[in-house]
C-alpha cells in the first residue's frame, strides 16, 4: 500500500518540497534491521504507543480537571471532585482516566522490560552509550512525571507521597530547605504545590516527546543491536524494517492492547497497585495514612533510600542508584556484547533483575525488621552489580561468539 | 444504660479471666464474606433504603444524585419515588445527610465520612463494610464500652455506634441483619464505581474484538515472516 502511495502526484509533490521519499526509504523502507531480533526488541514500539495514549488522554483530562486544592463539601477538594465528575458524569469519562492511571503504571512495565532487554543484551555498549544515556533521560524524566500526575487526584496518597518526597529535598545540605520549598510553593504540600505539579505534569511529557526522538534518532544512527550481540556486516543478515517489523510491531501491539484492555475494563486498580486504596480517600493533611507507599514502580528506590539510617545518605544512594545508571556503558568493559555469552554478566544481571523485584516488593510492603534486612542486602547487591562491572572481564571466560547470525 | 453495660462487659471479661488472648491491634480480625451482586437491582435498591434510612442520618453521598437515583439503569427508580425522597431537595442535589459537621463532631467526636467512594476506599472494600455493620462485639478485654468496639475496625475503637444494632440482637434477627448490611454493601459497592457494569459489558466485546485482531496480526506476521531464513 506504501508504495502505491508513493507513485501517486500528490505524494511526488509533497515529496519534492521534503524529500519525504528518501525519508521512508532510508527510515523505513530499506532501514536495515537484523533478521534474528526477538519479541523482547517489541517494547520500544510499545513504549511509544504508550506515550501517545498517555498524552492523547491527557489532553481529554484536563478538559474537565481542575487543579485546586480549594475544600469543598464533606472533606473532599475542587480537584478531587473534578476526577470524580470524570468518573461519573463525563460521558466516557471513566474510560479516558482508567487508560491514563492504568497507562502510567504500563508504561513503567514495558519501559522496565525495554531497559531489562538493553542490559541482558548488552545493547547499551559502544557504540550505543549515547543511545543508552538518552533512555535513562527518558526513565528520569517519566519518573517525575508519574510523581507528578500522582499528586492530581489529591487523595490521602497523592498528598502524603508529595509530602515525603518533597520533604527528601530537605536532606540536601545547604540548599536543602529552598529546593523543597521551591518544589512545594510554600512550607507544606498545598494548593501552590498542585498548581506547579500540574504545570509541570503538562510540561514534562512535552520534553518525553522532544527527547524519545533524540532515542529514535540515536538509534537509527547505530542502528539495533541484536540478541546475539554481535556487529551484522552482510546484507543477508539484514531485512528491511518494513513490512517485516511493522508487522511484527503491530502484533505486539494487539497482544498488549490484550493485557492493557484487560486491566482497564475488568480491573483497574489493580489489586491497589495501580490506584491505591488510599488515594480514594480526600487528602486530610491532619490525618496520616497507616501505610506510606508510592506506587510500584517506585517503590525499588523507596526501598534504597529507606536502607540508611541517615536520612542524607539514603536521599545520596537513592540518586546515586539512578545516576550510576547513566556509567553502565562505561563501567562495563568486556568486548561481548549479549550475556549469551558471558555466563558470568548473565548470572549476575539476572540476579540484578530479581534484586530489584525484591527492592520493589519491600518498598511496598510495611516495613518489618526482617524486610529492613532484605532490602539492605538488595541495596548492597544493586550497587555491588555495577561496582564489580569493570572487573568482570578479569575472571570471566566468555564463550565463542558466532561470526554471523 | 451505659454504665450497665461497661460493668456487664468487665464481668464478662473478668469471668473469660485473661485465657482470652489479646486480639490484634490493627483490629485485624477476618473479614467476612458480603454475598453481593452490583448488576442486581433488587438488591442495590434495598441497599439504597437502608442507605437513606439508617446510614443518611449521619453520612453522605454527595457523588450520587437524586438524578442519579433515576438514570443508572441499576437503580432505576422513578420520577415520583425520587420526589417523596428528596422533599424539598434538589433534583440535582447529591445525597447529603442532614447532619452538620459541626453536630456531629460534638455527638461523635469526629465528621463522619463521605460514602460515596467508601468501597474503593478501603482495605477488603465491600467485604469490610459487610464485616463492620456485623463486626460490633463486646471488647474481649473490657476496655472498650459496647457500641464502641469492632472486630474490624482499625484499633477496634469505633466512634460510629452500631448502625443496624448488631450487638445483642435476637437469633432470628440474624438473617435479617445479615441481609441488610450485605445490601447496603452492594449499594455502596455500586456508587463507588456507577459506571463499572457498562465497564465490564463493554471490555468483553473490547476483549472479544482485540483476540479477532491478535489472530489475524499473528497469521499475518507468519505470511510476511514466512521467507525470511532462519540461521
Amino acid at each position: 500500500m506504501l508504495d502505491k502511495i508513493m507513485k501517486t502526484q500528490l505524494f511526488a509533490w509533497v515529496d519534492k518540497r521534503t524529500g519525504a521519499e528518501a525519508i521512508i526509504k532510508s527510515q523505513l523502507t530499506e532501514y536495515p534491521a537484523p533478521k534474528n531480533l526477538n519479541y523482547m526488541w517489541n517494547f520500544g514500539s510499545l513504549a511509544l504507543l504508550v506515550l501517545v495514549l498517555q498524552i492523547i488522554t491527557g489532553i481529554f483530562l484536563v478538559m474537565y480537571y481542575k487543579p485546586s486544592a480549594e475544600a469543598t463539601l464533606g472533606g473532599f477538594t475542587v480537584a478531587f471532585d473534578s476526577v470524580e465528575r470524570i468518573m461519573r458524569d463525563v460521558n466516557f469519562g471513566w474510560l479516558i482516566r482508567y487508560m491514563h492511571a492504568v497507562g502510567a503504571s504500563m508504561f513503567f512495565v514495558v519501559v522496565y522490560l525495554h531497559i531489562g532487554r538493553g542490559m541482558y543484551y548488552g545493547s547499551f555498549k559502544a557504540p550505543r552509550e549515547l543511545l543508552w544515556i538518552v533512555g535513562v533521560v527518558i526513565l528520569l524524566i517519566m519518573q517525575g512525571a508519574a510523581f507528578f500526575g500522582y499528586l492530581l487526584p489529591w487523595g490521602q496518597m497523592s498528598f502524603w507521597g508529595a509530602t515525603v518526597i518533597t520533604n527528601l529535598f530537605g536532606a540536601i545540605p545547604v540548599v536543602g530547605e529552598l529546593v523543597s520549598e521551591l518544589l512545594r510553593g510554600g512550607f507544606a504540600v498545598g494548593d501552590p504545590t498542585l498548581n506547579r505539579f500540574f504545570s509541570l505534569h503538562y510540561l514534562f511529557p512535552l520534553l518525553l516527546v522532544a527527547i524519545v526522538g533524540g532515542h529514535v534518532h540515536a538509534l537509527h544512527v547505530v542502528h539495533s543491536n541484536n540478541p546475539e550481540g554481535i556487529d551484522l556486516h552482510k546484507p543477508e543478515e539484514m531485512i528491511p524494517f518494513h513490512p517485516y517489523y511493522t508487522i511484527k510491531d503491530a502484533f505486539g501491539v494487539a497482544v498488549f492492547l490484550l493485557f492493557y484492555c484487560y486491566i482497564v475494563f475488568f480491573n483497574p486498580q489493580m489489586g491497589g497497585y495501580f490506584i491505591e486504596v488510599d488515594n480514594y480517600v480526600p487528602a486530610n493533611n491532619l490525618q496520616t495514612p497507616a501505610h506510606i507507599a508510592p506506587v510500584w514502580y517506585l517503590t525499588p528506590w523507596y526501598t534504597i533510600l529507606r536502607s540508611f539510617e541517615s536520612k542524607l545518605l539514603g536521599v545520596a544512594a537513592m540518586g546515586a542508584s539512578l545516576g550510576i545508571l547513566f556509567l553502565l556503558p562505561f563501567l562495563c568493559k568486556s568486548a561481548v556484547r549479549s550475556a549469551r555469552y558471558r555466563p558470568m554478566y548473565q548470572i549476575m544481571v539476572i540476579m540484578f533483575f530479581v534484586d530489584v523485584i525484591i527492592l520493589g516488593y519491600c518498598g511496598h510492603t510495611a516495613t518489618t525488621p526482617v524486610l529492613k534486612v532484605v532490602g539492605q542486602l538488595a541495596t548492597a547487591y544493586y550497587f555491588l552489580f555495577f561496582v564489580a562491572l569493570p572487573f568482570l572481564p578479569k575472571f570471566e571466560k566468555t564463550r565463542p561468539v558466532p561470526e554471523g547470525i | 444504660m451505659k454504665m450497665t453495660n461497661t460493668l456487664m462487659a468487665i464481668a464478662a471479661a473478668a469471668v473469660l479471666g485473661f485465657s482470652t488472648p489479646a486480639m490484634a491491634s490493627g483490629g485485624g480480625a477476618k473479614l467476612e464474606h458480603a454475598n453481593i451482586d452490583v448488576t442486581d437491582q433488587e438488591q442495590i435498591r434495598r441497599g439504597l433504603t437502608v442507605f437513606t434510612d439508617v446510614c443518611m442520618g449521619c453520612h453522605s453521598a454527595k457523588y450520587i444524585t437524586f438524578r442519579g437515583l433515576m438514570d443508572y439503569p441499576e437503580i432505576g427508580l422513578t420520577r415520583e419515588a425520587v420526589d417523596e425522597l428528596r422533599g424539598d431537595k434538589s433534583l440535582m442535589s447529591g445525597l447529603v445527610s442532614d447532619l452538620t459537621v459541626e453536630d456531629a463532631v460534638v455527638s461523635y467526636g469526629k465528621a463522619p465520612p463521605d460514602l460515596s467512594l467508601i468501597v474503593p476506599g478501603r482495605r477488603g472494600g465491600a467485604d469490610y463494610i459487610y464485616s463492620l455493620m456485623i463486626g460490633y462485639t463486646h471488647d474481649p478485654e473490657g476496655r472498650v464500652p459496647d457500641g464502641s468496639f469492632n472486630a474490624v475496625y482499625p484499633g477496634n475503637r469505633i466512634a460510629m455506634p452500631d448502625p443496624l444494632s448488631w450487638l445483642d440482637h435476637e437469633a432470628d434477627e440474624t438473617a435479617e441483619l445479615k441481609q441488610q448490611a450485605e445490601d447496603v454493601s452492594a449499594f455502596l459497592a455500586f456508587i463507588g464505581d456507577p459506571h463499572q457494569n457498562t465497564r465490564r459489558s463493554i471490555g468483553v466485546w473490547v476483549m472479544g474484538f482485540l483476540f479477532l485482531l491478535t489472530f489475524v496480526l499473528w497469521r499475518l506476521k507468519k505470511e510476511v515472516w514466512k521467507d525470511v531464513k532462519k540461521h
